[in-house]
Parts: C-alpha cells; sequence; structure tokens
C-alpha cells in the first residue's frame, strides 16, 4: 500500500499551488462566468478558451457521502467518510467531512471550506459543517 | 429521433467461453492456468464449435479489451477484411455496423482477461482505468478511490432521492445468487437470503461486499455473420439483434455530476427510445433482462431509466414483482457479475443468446423470445436486444 497522492495533469498545477496557499481556486470563463472542475483547457459550457483564476467563496451543500470500511491507502485508516460536496460556485468537489458529524441526514447540509496538512500535497481542502444561521 | 436501422442485420450464431469454475479454483489454489490470451484462444475455438464453422470462415475481428488486437489475430492467425478493438456491448454493435456496410460478414468478438491471476487493483494506490476515466483516479488526495465508491456515493443519493432501502437494493443479490445456484457454470452458486445479504460487511457504505461484483480470470467470445447468411449455415437457430442504442455522457464526469445528479437517466432514456424504436419493441415485450452489474446499483438504476418501472419505484418493484426467475422480470439469469463471472458485460451476451435459444436448463425462462441487455458504465449507456 501507499499513501494516496493528487493526479496532476498540466492544468492541475496552479489550482494545487493555490490550495497549498490555503486559497482554493478555479478557473472561471471569460466569457460565460461558468466554473469548471477539474481544471482544463477551454470551457465545457460554451468552449471558450479564455479563463481567470477566481478564488472559492468557501461554501457548498453536501449532494451525497459514503463511509471507507475498507482500507485503500496508507493514510486513510477506515472508516472514514468521503463527501460530495456542491460548490457555491456550480461544480461539485469531493472532500471529507471534519469536525462534528450531523445528526440526522447528511445531504443538504452546509459546508465549510477548511484546510488540513497533507503529507504527499502539503495542504488539502476539507469541509466542515457550516455554523447555523443565527435564529 | 433517426436511428439509422440495424434491426435483424446481425445474428448470433456461436457462443463460446472459459472453464471460469475450474480455472477460478486453480488460481485461488495459487496457479496461473492461462493468461488473457490464453482465455481468450479457449473462448474462441468454443464459439466456433458452437458455431459449426471454421477459423477461416472468419472475415471481421473485433478484439475487447484487455488484451490487444493485433497478437490477439497474431495468435489466433486471423487476416481479417475488417477488424475493430471494443468492448463487449459496443463490439456487437460494431460487428452489425460492419456487416451493414459490408466490410465483412462473419465477424469473431473475442475477449480475454487474467485480472485476478494478474492481481489488477481497482481501487488504491496502483488503481486501473485512470487513462480512460479520470473520475477513477482524481479524488484520491481524499482517500476516494475504487470503482464501487462510486456506485456507493450514486445509490446514497438515490436512497435519499427516492427512499430506496438497503433491503431493497438486496433483492438484486439474493435474486442473482438464486440464479447462480441454478448456472453450472457460476462461481458463486450457494443460495443467500435478504438477512445474509444485511448481516454482510460493508466495503463502501452503503454497499456491502454481496453488491461487489466478483473477480476472477476468463474468455468470452461470440460469433456474429449477417441475419441472411445465418439462416443458411447456422448449427444452432440464430439470435437475432432487432436493435442496439448509445448514449454517452461525458460533461462532468470527473465531478460527478451526471452521476450523483442524474443517476445518468437521461443516456438511458435516450438510449432506450434508439434501442426500441429500432427493434419495434417495448420493455413489456422483454421476457429477461441483462443489466452490467459491477455494482447491484446498476439494477434499479436501469429498471427506471429504461422504463421497467416508474422514476422512483425500482425498490417496490424489485421487492414485489420481483427479478429473480421466479419473479416478474428475470434481471441477469445466469447471476451475472456479481455471482456468475466477471467478464465485463461479455458474459451477458452469452446468457442473452443462450436464453432465446432455450438451452439454458434450470434456469431457461420459459418461451424466452426477447432479452435486453443494457450498461451504463461510468455514464455509456448501450442497449442491444437479442431475440428470436
Amino acid at each position: 500500500m501507499a499513501n494516496s497522492r493528487a493526479f496532476i495533469q498540466f492544468y492541475d498545477e496552479p489550482m494545487w499551488e493555490s490550495i497549498r496557499a490555503q486559497r482554493w481556486a478555479l478557473q472561471q470563463c471569460d466569457d460565460c462566468s461558468q466554473y469548471r472542475y477539474p481544471p482544463g483547457p477551454c470551457c465545457p459550457h460554451c468552449v471558450g478558451m479564455s479563463a481567470s483564476w477566481k478564488p472559492l467563496s468557501g461554501k457548498g451543500k453536501i449532494i451525497s457521502w459514503v463511509v471507507f470500511h475498507r482500507q485503500y491507502f496508507d493514510n486513510y485508516k477506515p472508516p472514514y467518510n468521503v463527501v460530495a460536496v456542491q460548490l457555491a460556485e456550480g461544480p461539485l468537489v469531493i472532500s471529507n467531512l471534519v469536525g462534528p458529524e450531523p445528526e440526522g441526514g447528511w445531504i443538504g447540509r452546509e459546508v465549510t471550506i477548511c484546510y488540513e496538512p497533507d503529507a504527499e500535497q502539503g495542504s488539502i481542502p476539507k469541509v466542515k459543517l457550516s455554523a447555523p444561521p443565527a435564529a | 429521433m433517426t436511428t439509422g436501422n440495424l434491426a435483424k442485420v446481425g445474428a448470433v450464431i456461436g457462443v463460446g467461453q472459459s472453464d471460469y469454475v475450474s480455472d477460478h479454483a486453480r488460481v485461488r489454489a495459487g496457479e496461473k492456468p492461462h493468461d488473457s490470451y490464453g482465455y481468450a484462444a479457449i473462448a474462441f475455438r468454443a464459439a466456433l464449435a458452437d458455431a459449426g464453422l471454421t477459423r477461416n470462415d472468419i472475415d471481421g475481428l473485433i478484439v475487447g479489451p484487455t488484451v490487444a488486437y493485433e497478437r490477439v489475430g497474431e495468435v489466433l492467425g486471423i487476416n481479417p477484411r475488417w477488424g475493430s478493438q471494443a468492448d463487449a456491448m459496443l463490439a456487437v454493435i460494431e460487428a452489425c455496423a460492419a456487416i451493414k456496410a459490408g466490410l465483412a460478414e462473419t465477424v469473431a468478438l473475442i475477449y480475454g482477461n487474467d485480472q485476478r491471476s494478474a492481481a489488477v487493483q481497482y481501487g488504491g494506490p496502483e488503481a486501473m482505468g485512470g487513462n480512460l476515466f479520470l473520475s477513477y483516479v482524481y479524488h484520491a488526495p481524499w482517500g476516494y478511490t475504487s470503482q464501487g465508491a462510486l456506485y456507493a456515493m450514486m445509490f446514497r443519493r438515490f436512497m435519499e432521492v427516492t427512499g430506496i432501502t438497503e433491503a431493497e437494493l438486496g433483492e438484486v443479490a439474493v435474486a442473482q445468487r438464486l440464479a447462480a445456484s441454478l448456472t453450472p457454470h457460476a462461481l458463486m452458486r450457494k443460495p443467500i437470503t435478504l438477512q445474509d445479504y444485511l448481516d454482510s460487511r460493508y466495503i463502501c457504505e452503503p454497499l456491502h461486499l454481496f453488491d461487489y461484483c466478483l473477480i476472477n480470470d476468463g474468455g468470452v467470445a461470440l460469433i456474429v455473420t449477417s441475419a441472411e447468411r445465418a439462416k443458411r449455415i447456422a448449427k444452432k437457430p440464430p439470435v437475432l439483434i432487432h436493435g442496439v442504442g448509445r448514449f454517452d455522457l461525458n460533461r462532468g464526469a470527473t465531478s460527478l455530476e451526471p452521476r450523483l445528479l442524474d443517476f445518468y437517466r437521461p443516456a438511458q432514456e435516450a438510449c432506450a427510445s434508439q434501442v426500441f424504436n429500432m427493434s419495434g419493441l417495448g420493455p413489456e415485450d422483454m421476457d429477461a433482462v441483462q443489466i452490467y452489474d459491477s455494482f447491484s446499483c446498476h439494477v434499479p438504476f436501469a429498471l427506471e431509466g429504461y422504463g421497467y418501472c416508474r422514476s422512483g419505484e425500482a425498490g417496490r418493484f424489485m421487492r414485489e414483482d420481483g427479478i429473480s426467475l421466479k419473479g416478474k422480470l428475470p434481471v441477469n439469469t445466469a447471476g451475472g457479475h456479481l455471482s456468475e463471472t466477471y467478464m465485463q458485460g461479455w458474459n451477458h451476451q452469452v446468457e442473452a443468446v443462450r436464453q432465446v435459444r432455450g438451452e439454458c436448463g434450470a434456469r431457461q425462462v420459459e418461451d424466452c423470445r426477447f432479452v435486453h441487455y443494457n450498461s451504463d458504465v461510468a455514464g455509456k449507456a448501450v442497449s442491444i436486444i437479442y431475440g428470436r
């Protein structure tokens, strides 16, 4: 076994730099304003070639979740969760929920991006439950 | 929708496979009976014998990954006038297209895989397939790996949206194990109960051990020829390909959007429209269904996506109407990937052909006229209807 590692291709490098700086950024299309994930050479919505890296708001909500009961990586000991999060900017991303777990259902819960140290990537974005709005 | 017309162009006149049971026992005992090419050769010889043909009758060749096109042709001494490399379902469609176009008349479709004895990894640091499907490797930094985990995430949301339960999903594993118990060449023949299923350990929750396919070595081959030639030369009743369909969802594939937000439904609906229009048939005409089941949850997704039940009702359909050989709609009648053999869709084509021929013995579906095969691997929906 080994640790999990990022699969970093040409367009991923600026994203992982932004994550190491704890300001996760994605490309926003200069033509149609759509965000894209994973990073890539053109906009899947309008095929525009021009894009700008924009830091994320850090807001999102849980779309789905699983719990691993089998070990695949040295640095992930089961049981551990993985969540799919729809970012406020639109794209779905995969992460882990850290801190308190939701009581009742997970799906639909608001989460906020946070950062943890990571042996392979330096830093890695995770999510935690957002504070409930003041009553 | 314009579909062109491949209806009744091609017919399957021969099927063959390696000895799954014996080879699996040997592999588990530490032996390596064959490599992928050996399994492919065994299956090809069996398919030729089944068709009553010789190697020299073959003028088209389609080879399924993981074996390489040229090497299979070299090993088997086939110099075809037309050739291709494709997975099981696309191989059948391409064979029909080549026959229709006059590029070939009798096409051998050949597959071999030594995935078990070669210790192919479907998750973890050495996970296969990342060169073809980025989602298989892209989320590893978060510990998210293995195709099973992708389907677990999809099924968790499906539970939330439709109310389907783990026990209802368990109907798939139980029904397919019953089918396998009546299938001499199936690997897992001991029947299980719903309680056995619920008691089995989670691999990636909400999916249990019994929701995962087997991993074993083997080979499969089919011989497809023109419907016209099939009538003249076939040793056994030819099985006609009445319709085919395909629709792919690629946008958002790595971030899992079509998987998690739509359960691949738009691809299945477009594919259903093609295959049913082409064949002039509908779900109500199908006597059995073969569904690509790397994981059990493919079954409820397909039942809804192809119109076998209403949206959101797959759980109730499986529990009340039934998908076993005793149920309203027999699904994966030899046990499928979960209990028969994991030949990546190839074994489903063989079972469809045998059911239409009526040669399935204890697991035979009575008066089986039409069998629908469908798959939605990574959002690539493919359908084929086999029939008399």
